[in-house]
């Protein structure tokens, strides 16, 4: 892991990489611990929390970017059942790892993140679903949380408010799908990891079928700091419109420095980050493409990096920020290889439910297996195109957009590494 | 009322329905999979896509509800295109086995793919291919047909109240089968069949007897049990091949019992009696009409008789019985199901369908003030009336004609059968237990001699009275 280069402002990164941090004695001195859910609890009423998180231009952090504050305003305030907080910390998205460091190192963070979060909402029982293969995060959590209830963060009448909180941390058994916040929440309920059909929206019916809000762990690991700063604040550290406080950003592949790092929201391009951060391409070698926000963001070519990397910036050139994870790719990568491993991931880990997506991945991977040992005709590329095209936007939840999206724009970007395999130019090693 | 317009027809809607029976009733048939009206909405099938106006993507019309002013378009360019790639998508894997499919004819999937489907095929990698559990007595399974909508399973949850079909493995693998390959536990496993939209639930009873379009179709009503479910009796040259149950959203929604799914099977059994038969030195032999009926109006002017009907029978029938024993001073007691003697007694016995009275029309013997067979009423003769399936209690007496249907097995106590009319070989009314009249109806005719009790009950009043009553 890359060393500590705190920026600025910067929020988590200062306090990541170092196992000590962890400790709930660390976070009351260091971090002023608990101070923000404190003020929450006693002074201020639900609805100016959820106003102040409004304000502060909170993006959810996991992928979809969706305003954590309206999210929040979605759940109903007047319901019989109870409502829960779900925190998202399956971090399946290939390519992300920035979640794992804040359970790591910031365990707390979270957990004040959750109370503040759960008052805010009105929810007595908040969840962790964490990624089955986060053994060792899991565990960490769990120690947490015990330290928390042990000093009164968490349990009965905390900090001597009226507010009651119990979370508990449930662990996953390691599927992608599971992190879409349907899946999620019918794995949790012990069921089939499956999406469900929306509406009805988690804010009205989510987990029990009572209303609930999924957020990720950076998201809610920023809550913190917004009560701390204030919503203005905290939109103010955001370089560009829509998006404030600072983005964790996961960067991996084909520079000098791969690693977690943070940078103001929309503060720098694409190429400031690998140049800045990832301290230029390894081995000095020419840039061929990047992925820029996890493995289901269509692929960038070298020429495109010069864009503020941010949710807009991106969308506008027809990718995705997604769980702002980077991954550099140099000249020497075989993009049908790596096609046909991304594309892999997307048929393993549908779940099946629905037509395009279950048969259309699959037959995708079989099309370029075809290519690279040298079986394909040019036709099937076109038909690998259309294949995808019939999957994208057609399913019922994102996992065909994610896996349709690559394809597609891998294709378009980098036909001729495709052609080379049909015509033969180019053999399978 | 809202209104919504589909393909440029303004269609009213009630607040909470879903675009498919909205377009329904403009008369626009939306293509479905896993779509049932009587289960869960899943989406799963992506084959009911529309467009709707203002909407980027294409939506699915079972997990859309209409909306006041909506404008959804059916037959869009999008629309077509979507469809058919999710026609080409369920094909993929899909066997061409139509022609040796029981579902042929009656598939949603063949349907579907010659009305939104491709003629051609683009994919030439190898199919998936699974290996069949055994299913039970019931369904014969064919994973390699599955399309996976989902219907089996929610029927299980939903219905049948049994989770027993599910779901393992993931993406491709997916493999849609019972827990741990048992065999299926609910005894409403017929329906898995009915509402399988491929071949590949089919039914035991009904594999490779009968193509389905050869079939033909008589709305009757079951006979199983008080609850009178609405059923289809498919036949063809007089032989009944299968009942399977049809909508009625008062009585059975759209489900039926195997217990009365496959009640049919009696009145084709090879040993029920079809011809009039007397007893000979202790052996029922096979004898005339003219004979029998000698016997019987020798019984009936001779010694004290009572009556026993069925509540097994129609309305009609019983009604007939009752005037002609009114007329001799016959008593008349009814029988039907043991321990359920009146519809007091009568109730639910499972939380689905089924009824605790065994026979259709308990209900419509009560209306009749027909009372329960006592064993009180002691008389020299019985002659029992059934329609085939009400249970014969102990009788005391010297002597029982059985006047209906009955298997060799029945005949035991019976010193004189003369065959009647079983539920698919009549018309008449049955009474259910929620006091529904329904109509049975005649799909086939009934093979040997057999005779309504009506002409019976004509031939057994002397020739005398016979005659005045023609004149």
């Amino acid at each position: 892991m890359s060393e500590v280069k705190a920026s600025e402002g910067s929020l988590f990164i200062q306090h990541f990489f170092k196992d000590s941090n962890r400790a709930l004695s660390y976070y009351l001195e260091k971090m002023n611990g608990y101070q923000a859910a404190k003020r929450v609890l006693t002074e201020l009423t639900p609805d100016q929390v959820i106003d102040e998180v409004k304000k502060a231009n909170l993006r959810g952090r996991g992928g979809a970017g969706f305003p954590t504050g309206m999210k929040w305003s979605f759940i109903p305030k007047q319901s019989e059942k109870p409502k829960y907080l779900v925190c998202n910390a399956d971090e399946s998205e290939p390519g992300t790892c920035k979640d794992r460091q804040i359970m790591r190192y910031t365990p707390h963070l979270l957990i004040e993140g959750l109370v503040i979060g759960s008052y805010a909402i009105g929810c007595k029982h908040a969840y962790i679903y964490i990624r089955g293969e986060y053994v060792r995060e899991a565990k960490l959590l769990d120690e947490a949380i015990q330290e928390a209830y042990a000093k009164g963060y968490l349990g009965q009448g905390i900090m001597g408010s009226k507010f009651d909180l119990d979370i508990t941390v449930h662990r996953g058994a390691g599927a992608y799908i599971c992190g879409e916040e349907t899946g999620l929440l019918n794995s949790l309920e012990g069921k089939r990891g499956e999406p469900r059909v929306k509406p009805p929206f988690p804010a009205t019916s989510g987990a029990f079928s009572c209303p609930t809000a999924v957020n990720n762990v950076e998201s809610l690991a920023n809550i913190p700091f917004i009560m701390r700063m204030s919503g203005e604040s905290f939109a103010k550290m955001g370089k560009i419109d829509k998006s404030g406080g600072t983005r964790l950003i996961s960067l991996s592949g084909h520079v000098k420095k791969p690693g977690v790092y943070e940078v103001m929201a929309g503060g720098m391009t694409l190429r400031q980050i690998i140049q800045d951060l990832g301290g230029g391409m390894l081995g000095d070698k020419r840039l061929k493409a990047v992925i820029p926000g996890g493995s289901s963001a269509p692929i960038l070519t070298a020429d495109e990096i010069d864009v503020i990397y941010d949710v807009e910036p991106l969308q506008k050139i027809g990718t995705m920020m997604g769980s702002a994870a980077i991954m550099v790719i140099h000249e020497d990568t075989d993009l049908v290889k790596l096609l046909l491993r991304i594309t892999k991931f997307y048929a393993h880990e549908s779940c099946g439910q629905c037509t395009p997506c279950r048969e259309g991945c699959h037959w995708m991977e079989s099309l370029l297996h075809k290519m690279i040992k040298g079986e394909a005709k040019m036709q099937d590329l076109d038909l690998l195109v259309e294949v995808a095209q019939n999957i994208g936007g057609k399913t019922l939840c994102a996992l065909g957009d994610a896996a349709a999206g690559p394809v597609i724009s891998f294709v378009k970007k980098f036909r001729p590494e495709f052609e080379a395999y049909i015509k033969g130019q180019k053999k399978y090693a | 009322m809202p209104k919504c317009t589909i393909d440029g027809k303004e269609v009213e809607f009630t607040a909470g329905e879903n675009l498919i029976k909205v377009a329904a009733r403009a008369g626009v048939e939306i293509p479905v999979f896993c779509y049932h009206p009587g289960l869960s909405v899943v989406a799963q099938c992506r084959m009911c896509y529309v467009e709707v106006e203002k909407m980027p993507k294409l939506q699915t019309a079972c997990s859309t509800m209409a909306g006041e002013g909506m404008v959804v378009k059916t037959n869009s360019e999008n629309v077509i295109k979507g469809r058919a790639g999710t026609m080409e998508f369920l094909l993929l894997n899909h066997p061409l086995d139509c022609p040796i499919c029981d579902k042929s004819g009656e598939c949603d999937l063949q349907n579907n793919s010659f009305g939104y489907g491709n003629a051609t095929m683009r994919h030439s990698e190898e199919r998936r291919t699974f290996v069949d559990v055994d299913m039970g007595p019931v369904i014969e399974k064919n994973m390699n047909r599955c399309i996976h909508c989902t219907r089996c399973i929610r029927f299980g949850d939903e219905i049948a109240g049994i989770h027993e079909m599910v779901a393992v493995q993931r993406g491709n693998n997916i493999d849609i089968t019972t827990i741990d390959g048992k065999q299926l536990q609910t005894e409403y496993a017929g329906n898995y069949s009915d509402i399988c939209p491929t071949g590949s639930l089919t039914l035991k009873d009904f594999r490779f007897r009968k193509r389905a379009w050869m079939l033909k179709k008589t709305a009757s009503v079951c006979e199983g049990c008080s609850k009178g479910c609405n059923i289809e009796v498919q036949h063809e040259g007089n032989v009944v091949y299968r009942c399977v149950p049809i909508e009625n959203q008062q009585i059975n929604k759209f489900w039926m019992c195997d217990e009365g799914r496959f009640n049919y099977r009696y009145t084709q059994d090879p040993t029920r009696v079809l011809e009039p038969m007397k007893r000979d030195a202790g052996e029922l032999i096979k004898a005339s009409w003219d004979s029998a009926m000698e016997s019987f109006r020798a019984e009936i002017s001779a010694s004290k008789v009572s009556f026993l009907v069925g509540t097994d029978l129609t309305l009609e029938e019983m009604a007939t019985i009752k005037e002609f024993a009114g007329l001799s001073k016959i008593t008349v007691e009814h029988f039907g199901t043991q321990g359920v003697e009146s519809t007091a007694q009568d109730g639910p016995q499972d939380t689905i369908l089924k009824m605790k009275s065994k026979t259709s029309n308990l209900n419509g013997a009560e209306k009749l003030g027909i009372p329960a067979y006592s064993g009180k009423s002691s008389t020299d003769t019985v002659i029992v009336f059934r329609g085939g399936r009400a249970v014969l209690p102990a009788i005391k007496a010297k002597k029982v004609i059985g006047v209906g249907v009955f298997l060799a097995a029945d005949t035991a106590g019976l010193s004189l059968v003369l065959p009647g009319f079983s539920f698919t070989e009549k018309d008449g009314t049955v009474i259910n237990h929620m006091g529904i009249e329904q109509k049975l109806r005649r799909a086939v005719l009934p093979g040997g001699r057999c005779k309504a009790f009506s002409e019976v009950l004509m031939l057994a009043m002397n020739k005398k009275a016979l005659a005045g009553a023609v004149s």
